[in-house]
């Protein structure tokens, strides 16, 4: 009694379903990420105080707008940028797309904030100065 | 159910908590993944004496083993107790539906899937409450849980061989 008889007693199915079960969870190790929805939002907010909040999923176009200036947040293929700025120099236009992190606008006073709803959660101030 | 079978339930449960135990001992880089040894001895228990015996087994163990570890009614024990029972479930009602098209190792495989499927689906259901993290986690467990649940069958394969092999030489073996 050896190995190699015991692995020769294993049935035909026994081996099917260990090469299934091994395709089956290396093809789910590699693929689920692609699979699952991401619950990614963006938000803004103008002046501290949050005005919208949308899916990164869904693409559209919003104009936001604060009592110091304007612009449009454009959302698309779970990216985010900003039009159309009222202000000066246009930094947050510059800035491009974004898939993560924030997009700031100092002139009028809003931030575009692309985070998880867990991120937005956990998010505390480290420390105050001034 | 006969003396006999009484016996033979208290001597694999017996065999199979040794086993459980001695695996606790085997260092694992990640605290719940276990090599399922005890496995062992429910698929040999399955094959030899059929699915009420290795339900037992495995009933025996998974309360005697939380009453070792302090850790009856705990997380950990519902979790075993699930995965261990919907395995012997998965397993018998392959054997029954489909007999003779898997051996001990297809037995195993089986087990070690229904049994991590089940986990999964309790931890969920109980402790985790979202579904992104098991999603993530599953085809990983199905991965360790199929090399573990081949190791595990080829050796219950060896073990029930054995033990035909010796019972046959017991009762050929002159008074």
């Amino acid at each position: 009694m050896n190995l190699k008889e015991t692995v020769n007693g294993t049935t035909l199915g026994d081996r099917l379903l260990f090469i299934l079960l091994l395709l089956v969870s290396f093809t789910g190790i590699i693929f689920i990420k692609d699979v699952l929805p991401q619950s990614r939002d963006v938000t803004i907010e103008a002046e501290g105080k949050l005005t919208h909040r949308y899916p990164l999923d869904t693409d559209r176009r919003v104009e936001v707008g604060s009592p110091r200036g304007r612009f449009t947040v454009e959302i698309k293929d779970r990216k985010v940028r900003v039009t159309e700025a009222s202000c000066p120099n246009k930094l947050c236009e510059l800035q491009g797309w974004i898939s993560r992190g924030v997009i700031i606008c100092l002139p009028a006073g809003i931030t575009v904030t692309v985070g998880g709803t867990e991120e937005q959660k956990d998010r505390k101030v480290d420390a105050i100065t001034g | 159910m006969q003396l006999q079978d009484k016996r033979r339930i208290a001597m694999l449960s017996a065999y199979a908590l040794a086993l459980h135990g001695f695996e606790s001992l085997i260092p694992m880089p990640i605290p719940w993944i276990r090599v399922g040894l005890a496995n062992i001895i429910t698929v040999a228990a399955f094959i030899l004496f059929g699915f009420r015996a290795a339900m037992m087994v495995t009933l025996v163990r998974v309360f005697i083993a939380s009453l070792f570890t302090g850790s009856f009614l705990g997380p950990g024990f519902i979790l075993s107790l699930g995965g261990g029972v919907s395995g012997i479930l998965a397993m018998g009602a392959v054997l029954y539906i489909l007999p003779g098209l898997f051996g001990p190792v297809g037995l195993s495989l089986i087990g070690a899937l229904f049994h991590n499927l089940a986990q999964l689906f309790l931890a969920y259901l109980l402790f985790i409450q979202k579904i992104e993290p098991v999603l993530i986690i599953t085809p990983v467990l199905i991965l360790i849980g199929t090399v573990t649940g081949l190791l595990s069958g080829l050796v219950a394969e060896l073990l029930v061989k054995g033990l035909k092999k010796s019972e046959v030489t017991i009762q050929n073996t002159p008074q």
